[in-house]
Protein backbone atom coordinates (compact mmCIF):
# COMPACT_ATOMS: atom_id res chain seq x y z
CA UNK A 1 0.00 0.00 0.00
CA UNK A 2 1.14 3.71 -0.72
CA UNK A 3 2.11 6.07 1.79
CA UNK A 4 -0.01 8.98 1.81
CA UNK A 5 1.53 12.25 0.33
CA UNK A 6 0.73 14.40 2.66
CA UNK A 7 2.88 17.13 1.04
CA UNK A 8 0.51 16.84 -1.93
CA UNK A 9 -2.70 17.28 0.04
CA UNK A 10 -1.57 20.54 1.44
CA UNK A 11 -0.73 21.55 -1.81
CA UNK A 12 -4.28 20.98 -2.38
CA UNK A 13 -5.35 22.61 0.52
CA UNK A 14 -3.73 25.96 -0.22
CA UNK A 15 -5.26 25.96 -3.22
CA UNK A 16 -8.64 27.99 -3.72
CA UNK A 17 -11.86 25.39 -3.80
CA UNK A 18 -9.14 22.47 -2.89
CA UNK A 19 -9.65 22.95 0.80
CA UNK A 20 -12.63 20.76 1.47
CA UNK A 21 -11.06 17.51 0.32
CA UNK A 22 -10.52 16.00 3.21
CA UNK A 23 -14.00 16.10 4.63
CA UNK A 24 -14.93 13.51 2.00
CA UNK A 25 -16.01 10.46 3.61
CA UNK A 26 -16.65 8.94 0.01
CA UNK A 27 -20.30 7.92 -0.04
CA UNK A 28 -20.69 8.36 -3.51
CA UNK A 29 -23.40 10.49 -3.71
CA UNK A 30 -21.47 12.96 -6.30
CA UNK A 31 -21.47 9.80 -8.99
CA UNK A 32 -24.90 9.10 -9.17
CA UNK A 33 -25.62 11.38 -11.16
CA UNK A 34 -22.91 12.89 -12.56
CA UNK A 35 -22.67 13.09 -16.44
CA UNK A 36 -19.33 12.62 -17.21
CA UNK A 37 -19.63 9.27 -15.06
CA UNK A 38 -22.89 7.86 -16.68
CA UNK A 39 -21.17 8.40 -20.01
CA UNK A 40 -17.86 7.07 -19.21
CA UNK A 41 -16.90 4.27 -16.80
CA UNK A 42 -13.63 5.91 -15.99
CA UNK A 43 -14.55 9.29 -14.75
CA UNK A 44 -15.40 8.47 -11.07
CA UNK A 45 -15.79 11.59 -8.90
CA UNK A 46 -15.70 9.25 -5.70
CA UNK A 47 -12.42 7.77 -6.69
CA UNK A 48 -11.08 11.14 -8.18
CA UNK A 49 -11.45 12.35 -4.24
CA UNK A 50 -10.53 9.20 -3.23
CA UNK A 51 -6.56 10.12 -5.18
CA UNK A 52 -6.68 13.14 -3.33
CA UNK A 53 -7.33 11.63 0.03
CA UNK A 54 -3.99 10.07 -0.41
CA UNK A 55 -2.58 12.85 -2.16
CA UNK A 56 -1.58 10.64 -5.30
CA UNK A 57 -0.21 13.74 -7.18
CA UNK A 58 0.29 11.52 -10.31
CA UNK A 59 -2.61 10.31 -10.91
CA UNK A 60 -4.78 13.24 -10.43
CA UNK A 61 -2.41 16.03 -12.09
CA UNK A 62 0.28 13.82 -14.57
CA UNK A 63 -0.26 14.22 -18.13
CA UNK A 64 -3.57 11.43 -18.36
CA UNK A 65 -5.66 12.71 -15.29
CA UNK A 66 -9.03 12.10 -15.45
CA UNK A 67 -10.04 15.10 -14.36
CA UNK A 68 -10.29 16.77 -17.58
CA UNK A 69 -13.16 14.86 -18.40
CA UNK A 70 -15.61 16.41 -15.64
CA UNK A 71 -18.44 18.32 -17.64
CA UNK A 72 -18.57 21.35 -14.85
CA UNK A 73 -21.76 20.85 -14.73
CA UNK A 74 -22.13 21.29 -10.73
CA UNK A 75 -24.24 18.54 -9.67
CA UNK A 76 -21.77 16.96 -7.39
CA UNK A 77 -21.91 20.14 -5.78
CA UNK A 78 -25.32 19.60 -5.44
CA UNK A 79 -25.46 16.70 -4.07
CA UNK A 80 -22.45 16.41 -1.91
CA UNK A 81 -23.55 15.98 1.80
CA UNK A 82 -20.25 17.01 3.38
CA UNK A 83 -20.00 20.38 1.05
CA UNK A 84 -16.80 19.25 -0.16
CA UNK A 85 -17.49 20.81 -3.84
CA UNK A 86 -16.31 17.85 -5.86
CA UNK A 87 -16.36 19.57 -8.84
CA UNK A 88 -14.45 22.71 -7.31
CA UNK A 89 -11.57 20.42 -5.59
CA UNK A 90 -11.07 19.43 -9.36
CA UNK A 91 -10.73 22.64 -10.76
CA UNK A 92 -7.98 23.71 -8.11
CA UNK A 93 -6.10 20.21 -9.33
CA UNK A 94 -6.52 21.66 -12.70
CA UNK A 95 -5.04 25.01 -11.23
CA UNK A 96 -2.32 22.59 -9.97
CA UNK A 97 -1.95 20.76 -13.44
CA UNK A 98 -1.41 24.63 -15.25
CA UNK A 99 1.67 25.35 -12.60
CA UNK A 100 3.22 21.93 -13.47
CA UNK A 101 2.83 22.49 -17.38
CA UNK A 102 0.69 19.13 -17.50
CA UNK A 103 -2.51 20.49 -18.52
CA UNK A 104 -4.20 19.86 -22.09
CA UNK A 105 -2.89 22.64 -24.75
CA UNK A 106 -6.20 23.06 -26.17
CA UNK A 107 -7.28 24.76 -22.75
CA UNK A 108 -4.36 26.87 -23.35
CA UNK A 109 -5.42 28.16 -25.81
CA UNK A 110 -8.45 29.80 -24.88
CA UNK A 111 -6.89 31.23 -22.36
CA UNK A 112 -3.81 32.83 -24.43
CA UNK A 113 -6.74 33.91 -26.35
CA UNK A 114 -8.43 35.93 -23.07
CA UNK A 115 -4.55 37.24 -22.29
CA UNK A 116 -3.88 38.75 -26.32
CA UNK A 117 -7.13 40.15 -26.34
CA UNK A 118 -9.61 40.25 -23.56
CA UNK A 119 -11.88 37.35 -25.21
CA UNK A 120 -12.25 33.67 -25.31
CA UNK A 121 -13.76 34.68 -29.02
CA UNK A 122 -11.68 36.86 -31.32
CA UNK A 123 -13.31 39.43 -33.34
CA UNK A 124 -12.87 38.74 -37.88
CA UNK A 125 -14.65 40.29 -40.41
CA UNK A 126 -16.86 37.64 -40.05
CA UNK A 127 -18.17 38.48 -37.11
CA UNK A 128 -17.99 42.50 -37.52
CA UNK A 129 -19.72 41.86 -40.76
CA UNK A 130 -23.02 39.65 -39.03
CA UNK A 131 -22.85 42.45 -36.51
CA UNK A 132 -23.21 45.13 -38.79
CA UNK A 133 -26.06 43.28 -40.68
CA UNK A 134 -28.05 42.85 -37.46
CA UNK A 135 -28.09 46.68 -36.78
CA UNK A 136 -25.79 46.41 -34.14
CA UNK A 137 -22.91 48.64 -32.75
CA UNK A 138 -18.94 47.73 -33.38
CA UNK A 139 -17.85 45.62 -30.71
CA UNK A 140 -16.35 47.50 -28.23
CA UNK A 141 -12.04 47.27 -27.07
CA UNK A 142 -11.03 45.61 -23.78
CA UNK A 143 -8.20 47.67 -22.10
CA UNK A 144 -5.67 45.61 -22.35
CA UNK A 145 -3.18 47.03 -20.21
CA UNK A 146 -5.51 47.27 -17.04
CA UNK A 147 -6.36 43.39 -17.68
CA UNK A 148 -2.46 42.12 -18.18
CA UNK A 149 -1.71 43.63 -14.74
CA UNK A 150 -4.27 41.61 -13.34
CA UNK A 151 -2.21 38.50 -14.48
CA UNK A 152 0.44 39.51 -12.48
CA UNK A 153 0.58 39.50 -8.51
CA UNK B 1 -35.76 49.97 -15.17
CA UNK B 2 -32.16 50.16 -15.53
CA UNK B 3 -29.73 47.56 -16.26
CA UNK B 4 -26.25 47.43 -17.22
CA UNK B 5 -25.86 44.54 -19.80
CA UNK B 6 -23.08 41.90 -20.24
CA UNK B 7 -22.70 40.35 -23.11
CA UNK B 8 -19.64 38.38 -23.02
CA UNK B 9 -17.88 36.67 -25.63
CA UNK B 10 -19.93 34.53 -27.14
CA UNK B 11 -22.86 36.10 -28.16
CA UNK B 12 -20.92 38.94 -29.09
CA UNK B 13 -18.71 38.26 -31.09
CA UNK B 14 -19.94 34.34 -32.40
CA UNK B 15 -23.82 34.32 -32.02
CA UNK B 16 -24.85 38.06 -32.10
CA UNK B 17 -28.19 37.16 -33.64
CA UNK B 18 -28.78 36.81 -29.91
CA UNK B 19 -27.69 39.93 -29.05
CA UNK B 20 -29.91 41.27 -31.50
CA UNK B 21 -32.87 39.48 -29.76
CA UNK B 22 -32.36 40.79 -26.48
CA UNK B 23 -31.91 44.05 -27.40
CA UNK B 24 -34.59 44.38 -29.39
CA UNK B 25 -37.16 42.19 -27.09
CA UNK B 26 -36.01 44.18 -23.95
CA UNK B 27 -36.64 47.03 -25.45
CA UNK B 28 -40.37 46.11 -26.08
CA UNK B 29 -40.56 45.10 -22.20
CA UNK B 30 -39.64 48.55 -20.91
CA UNK B 31 -36.37 47.54 -19.83
CA UNK B 32 -33.21 50.18 -20.05
CA UNK B 33 -29.81 48.60 -21.25
CA UNK B 34 -26.98 51.07 -20.22
CA UNK B 35 -24.21 50.11 -21.90
CA UNK B 36 -20.58 50.32 -19.90
CA UNK B 37 -17.27 50.75 -21.36
CA UNK B 38 -14.13 48.69 -20.94
CA UNK B 39 -15.52 44.94 -20.26
CA UNK B 40 -13.24 41.99 -20.58
CA UNK B 41 -14.34 38.36 -20.87
CA UNK B 42 -16.05 36.94 -17.88
CA UNK B 43 -13.60 34.94 -17.67
CA UNK B 44 -14.75 31.90 -18.71
CA UNK B 45 -15.73 29.70 -15.84
CA UNK B 46 -14.16 26.34 -17.55
CA UNK B 47 -11.34 26.77 -19.21
CA UNK B 48 -9.77 30.02 -17.40
CA UNK B 49 -10.65 29.10 -14.15
CA UNK B 50 -8.99 26.05 -14.57
CA UNK B 51 -5.79 27.48 -15.52
CA UNK B 52 -5.80 30.06 -11.95
CA UNK B 53 -8.96 30.91 -10.00
CA UNK B 54 -7.12 34.12 -8.33
CA UNK B 55 -7.02 35.29 -11.95
CA UNK B 56 -9.80 34.40 -12.78
CA UNK B 57 -11.60 36.14 -9.67
CA UNK B 58 -9.82 39.24 -10.61
CA UNK B 59 -10.80 39.86 -13.85
CA UNK B 60 -14.76 39.15 -13.05
CA UNK B 61 -14.43 41.72 -9.86
CA UNK B 62 -12.62 44.17 -12.55
CA UNK B 63 -16.19 43.74 -14.46
CA UNK B 64 -18.32 43.91 -11.74
CA UNK B 65 -16.73 47.04 -10.47
CA UNK B 66 -17.66 48.62 -13.77
CA UNK B 67 -20.64 48.02 -12.95
CA UNK B 68 -20.62 49.24 -9.57
CA UNK B 69 -19.05 52.62 -10.38
CA UNK B 70 -21.86 53.23 -12.50
CA UNK B 71 -24.30 52.40 -10.05
CA UNK B 72 -26.21 49.50 -12.10
CA UNK B 73 -26.80 45.70 -11.76
CA UNK B 74 -25.25 43.17 -14.32
CA UNK B 75 -27.64 41.46 -16.09
CA UNK B 76 -26.02 38.33 -18.21
CA UNK B 77 -27.35 36.62 -21.48
CA UNK B 78 -24.88 33.90 -21.19
CA UNK B 79 -24.91 31.17 -18.51
CA UNK B 80 -21.29 30.75 -18.67
CA UNK B 81 -20.88 34.75 -17.93
CA UNK B 82 -23.50 34.23 -15.12
CA UNK B 83 -21.54 31.53 -13.36
CA UNK B 84 -18.63 33.28 -13.67
CA UNK B 85 -20.02 36.81 -12.54
CA UNK B 86 -22.25 35.22 -9.91
CA UNK B 87 -19.99 32.86 -8.00
CA UNK B 88 -17.66 36.36 -8.36
CA UNK B 89 -19.55 38.05 -6.78
CA UNK B 90 -21.24 35.61 -3.94
CA UNK B 91 -17.61 34.55 -2.90
CA UNK B 92 -16.02 38.07 -2.59
CA UNK B 93 -18.96 39.26 -0.78
CA UNK B 94 -18.65 36.87 2.10
CA UNK B 95 -14.89 36.19 1.95
CA UNK B 96 -12.71 39.20 3.57
CA UNK B 97 -9.61 37.23 3.20
CA UNK B 98 -10.43 36.34 -0.91
CA UNK B 99 -12.00 39.87 -1.30
CA UNK B 100 -8.40 41.58 0.14
CA UNK B 101 -6.25 39.61 -2.35
CA UNK B 102 -8.31 40.40 -4.66
CA UNK B 103 -8.35 44.00 -4.50
CA UNK B 104 -5.02 43.81 -3.76
CA UNK B 105 -4.71 43.13 -7.54
CA UNK B 106 -7.53 46.13 -8.78
CA UNK B 107 -5.88 48.55 -6.85
CA UNK B 108 -3.08 48.38 -9.17
CA UNK B 109 -5.70 49.55 -11.90
CA UNK B 110 -7.41 52.11 -9.56
CA UNK B 111 -10.47 49.85 -8.92
CA UNK B 112 -11.99 48.35 -5.44
CA UNK B 113 -14.64 45.61 -5.44
CA UNK B 114 -17.49 46.71 -2.47
CA UNK B 115 -20.24 44.47 -3.21
CA UNK B 116 -22.56 46.88 -3.80
CA UNK B 117 -24.73 45.26 -6.83
CA UNK B 118 -26.15 41.88 -7.88
CA UNK B 119 -25.84 39.87 -11.19
CA UNK B 120 -28.74 37.80 -12.79
CA UNK B 121 -29.59 36.10 -15.72
CA UNK B 122 -31.99 37.79 -17.65
CA UNK B 123 -34.48 35.83 -17.52
CA UNK B 124 -34.85 35.75 -13.90
CA UNK B 125 -34.77 39.37 -14.48
CA UNK B 126 -37.87 38.60 -16.56
CA UNK B 127 -39.33 36.24 -14.50
CA UNK B 128 -38.63 38.47 -10.70
CA UNK B 129 -38.02 42.34 -11.82
CA UNK B 130 -40.83 42.62 -14.52
CA UNK B 131 -43.42 39.28 -13.99
CA UNK B 132 -44.66 37.27 -16.18
CA UNK B 133 -47.95 39.06 -16.81
CA UNK B 134 -45.56 41.75 -18.34
CA UNK B 135 -44.08 39.54 -20.50
CA UNK B 136 -47.55 37.90 -21.58
CA UNK B 137 -48.64 42.00 -22.42
CA UNK B 138 -45.32 42.25 -25.00
CA UNK B 139 -46.73 39.55 -26.99
CA UNK B 140 -48.65 40.09 -30.15
CA UNK B 141 -48.32 36.85 -32.18
CA UNK B 142 -48.97 33.98 -29.36
CA UNK B 143 -46.19 30.79 -30.69
CA UNK B 144 -49.49 28.71 -30.13
CA UNK B 145 -48.58 25.70 -32.27
CA UNK B 146 -44.84 25.42 -31.81
CA UNK B 147 -43.78 22.76 -29.58
CA UNK B 148 -40.59 23.72 -27.92
CA UNK B 149 -38.50 21.17 -25.39
CA UNK B 150 -36.45 23.14 -23.14
CA UNK B 151 -32.73 22.65 -22.64
CA UNK B 152 -32.17 24.67 -19.50
CA UNK B 153 -28.33 23.81 -19.41
CA UNK B 154 -26.43 23.91 -15.87
CA UNK B 155 -24.96 26.91 -14.82
CA UNK B 156 -28.56 28.87 -14.54
CA UNK B 157 -29.31 26.73 -11.54
CA UNK B 158 -26.26 25.69 -10.49
CA UNK B 159 -24.89 25.83 -7.51
CA UNK B 160 -28.10 26.46 -6.46
CA UNK B 161 -26.66 27.60 -3.12
CA UNK B 162 -25.31 30.83 -5.12
CA UNK B 163 -27.43 31.19 -7.83
CA UNK B 164 -30.74 31.07 -6.01
CA UNK B 165 -32.88 30.86 -9.29
CA UNK B 166 -34.85 27.77 -9.11
CA UNK B 167 -35.19 23.70 -7.73
CA UNK B 168 -32.17 22.61 -10.25
CA UNK B 169 -33.75 18.98 -10.33
CA UNK B 170 -37.14 20.18 -11.46
CA UNK B 171 -37.02 23.67 -12.78
CA UNK B 172 -40.27 25.53 -13.88
CA UNK B 173 -38.42 29.16 -14.81
CA UNK B 174 -38.13 28.40 -18.56
CA UNK B 175 -41.42 26.74 -18.60
CA UNK B 176 -43.01 29.78 -17.77
CA UNK B 177 -41.45 32.02 -19.53
CA UNK B 178 -42.23 29.32 -22.52
CA UNK B 179 -45.69 29.55 -21.18
CA UNK B 180 -46.07 33.57 -21.01
CA UNK B 181 -45.61 33.83 -24.63
CA UNK B 182 -47.90 30.77 -25.58
CA UNK B 183 -45.64 27.92 -26.64
CA UNK B 184 -46.07 24.64 -25.90
CA UNK B 185 -44.12 22.91 -23.36
CA UNK B 186 -43.02 19.48 -24.04
CA UNK B 187 -41.14 17.97 -21.61
CA UNK B 188 -38.43 15.53 -22.78
CA UNK B 189 -36.38 13.15 -20.79
CA UNK B 190 -32.93 14.74 -21.09
CA UNK B 191 -34.15 18.62 -20.29
CA UNK B 192 -32.06 19.17 -17.27
CA UNK B 193 -28.98 16.97 -18.63
CA UNK B 194 -25.73 19.11 -19.56
CA UNK B 195 -24.57 19.75 -22.87
CA UNK B 196 -20.89 18.30 -22.16
CA UNK B 197 -19.51 21.50 -23.68
CA UNK B 198 -16.85 21.41 -21.29
CA UNK B 199 -15.81 18.09 -21.26
CA UNK B 200 -12.23 17.12 -22.76
CA UNK B 201 -13.04 14.04 -24.18
CA UNK B 202 -15.31 13.64 -27.48
CA UNK B 203 -16.77 10.85 -26.82
CA UNK B 204 -18.50 11.88 -23.74
CA UNK B 205 -20.34 14.97 -25.02
CA UNK B 206 -20.84 13.07 -28.35
CA UNK B 207 -22.97 10.47 -26.38
CA UNK B 208 -24.62 13.42 -24.08
CA UNK B 209 -25.92 15.12 -27.57
CA UNK B 210 -26.91 12.12 -28.78
CA UNK B 211 -29.35 11.28 -26.39
CA UNK B 212 -30.07 14.99 -25.95
CA UNK B 213 -31.57 15.02 -29.29
CA UNK B 214 -33.02 11.42 -29.16
CA UNK B 215 -34.93 12.46 -26.56
CA UNK B 216 -36.26 15.58 -28.17
CA UNK B 217 -37.44 13.83 -30.92
CA UNK B 218 -39.16 11.05 -29.21
CA UNK B 219 -41.03 14.25 -27.05
CA UNK B 220 -42.56 15.30 -30.53
CA UNK B 221 -41.36 18.63 -29.42
CA UNK B 222 -40.67 20.90 -33.23
CA UNK B 223 -37.51 22.69 -32.08
CA UNK B 224 -35.09 23.21 -28.86
CA UNK B 225 -35.50 26.31 -26.10
CA UNK B 226 -32.34 27.30 -24.81
CA UNK B 227 -30.46 29.99 -23.15
CA UNK B 228 -27.30 29.90 -23.48
CA UNK B 229 -24.57 30.22 -26.17
CA UNK B 230 -22.23 27.61 -24.94
CA UNK B 231 -24.89 24.99 -25.31
CA UNK B 232 -26.28 26.47 -28.45
CA UNK B 233 -22.85 26.01 -29.91
CA UNK B 234 -22.69 21.99 -28.44
CA UNK B 235 -25.87 21.33 -30.59
CA UNK B 236 -26.47 23.65 -33.50
CA UNK B 237 -22.92 22.77 -35.64
CA UNK B 238 -23.20 19.37 -33.37
CA UNK B 239 -26.41 17.91 -34.21
CA UNK B 240 -25.29 18.05 -37.87
CA UNK B 241 -21.66 16.60 -37.63
CA UNK B 242 -23.18 13.83 -35.23
CA UNK B 243 -25.88 13.41 -37.99
CA UNK B 244 -23.73 12.75 -40.85
CA UNK B 245 -21.34 10.68 -38.42
CA UNK B 246 -23.86 8.28 -37.52
CA UNK B 247 -25.96 8.54 -40.57
CA UNK B 248 -29.40 9.64 -39.00
CA UNK B 249 -31.57 12.12 -38.96
CA UNK B 250 -31.08 13.82 -35.71
CA UNK B 251 -31.61 17.63 -36.61
CA UNK B 252 -34.05 19.97 -34.72
CA UNK B 253 -33.71 23.60 -34.77
CA UNK B 254 -32.67 25.61 -31.90
CA UNK B 255 -33.53 28.76 -30.52
CA UNK B 256 -32.57 31.23 -27.82
CA UNK B 257 -35.37 31.97 -25.67
CA UNK B 258 -34.89 35.62 -26.67
CA UNK B 259 -35.75 34.85 -30.48
CA UNK B 260 -38.74 33.07 -29.37
CA UNK B 261 -39.94 36.25 -27.73
CA UNK B 262 -39.21 38.25 -30.59
CA UNK B 263 -40.99 36.37 -32.64
CA UNK B 264 -43.85 36.51 -30.39
CA UNK B 265 -43.63 40.23 -30.05
CA UNK B 266 -44.01 40.12 -33.61
CA UNK B 267 -40.38 41.05 -34.72
CA UNK B 268 -39.01 39.25 -38.06
CA UNK B 269 -37.42 36.34 -38.27
CA UNK B 270 -34.54 38.11 -39.98
CA UNK B 271 -34.77 40.40 -36.80
CA UNK B 272 -33.86 37.86 -34.59
CA UNK B 273 -30.86 36.58 -37.16
CA UNK B 274 -32.34 32.87 -37.19
CA UNK B 275 -30.59 32.91 -40.87
CA UNK B 276 -27.35 32.86 -38.97
CA UNK B 277 -28.31 29.44 -37.59
CA UNK B 278 -26.60 26.31 -39.13
CA UNK B 279 -29.72 24.21 -38.29
CA UNK B 280 -32.12 25.13 -40.42
CA UNK B 281 -35.47 26.82 -38.58
CA UNK B 282 -37.78 27.38 -41.76
CA UNK B 283 -39.87 24.54 -40.05
CA UNK B 284 -40.16 27.03 -37.12
CA UNK B 285 -40.56 29.88 -39.44
CA UNK B 286 -43.52 28.21 -41.48
CA UNK B 287 -45.86 27.50 -38.10
CA UNK B 288 -45.57 31.28 -37.28
CA UNK B 289 -47.25 32.26 -40.52
CA UNK B 290 -49.71 29.24 -40.23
Amino acid sequence: MKAINYKFREKLNSTIGGEAHGFCYQCGACVGDCPAAMYSPEFNPREILLSAILGDEEALTGENSPIWNCTNCYTCYERCPQAVRPVEVIIALKNICFEKGTNPLEVKDIVDSVKDAGRTVKITSLSDRRRKELGLKEVKIVPMEELRELFEP
Amino acid sequence: MKYAPFFGCMITVKYPQMEAAVRRTAEKLGMELVDLEGFSCCPDPIFFKATDKLIWLTIAARNICIAEEAGLDLITMCSGCTATLCEANYHLSREPELREKVNKRLKKIGKEYKGTISVRHIVTVLRDDLGIEKVKKSVKRPLNNIKVGIHYGCHLLKPSEIMRVDDPDSPTILENLFGAIGAQVIHHEKQVLCCGKACMSEAIPEKMTYDVLTSLKKSGADCMGLICPTCFDEFDLGQIKLSRKLKQDLTIPILYYFQFLGLAQGLSPHDVGLHLHKTKTDEIVKKLAS
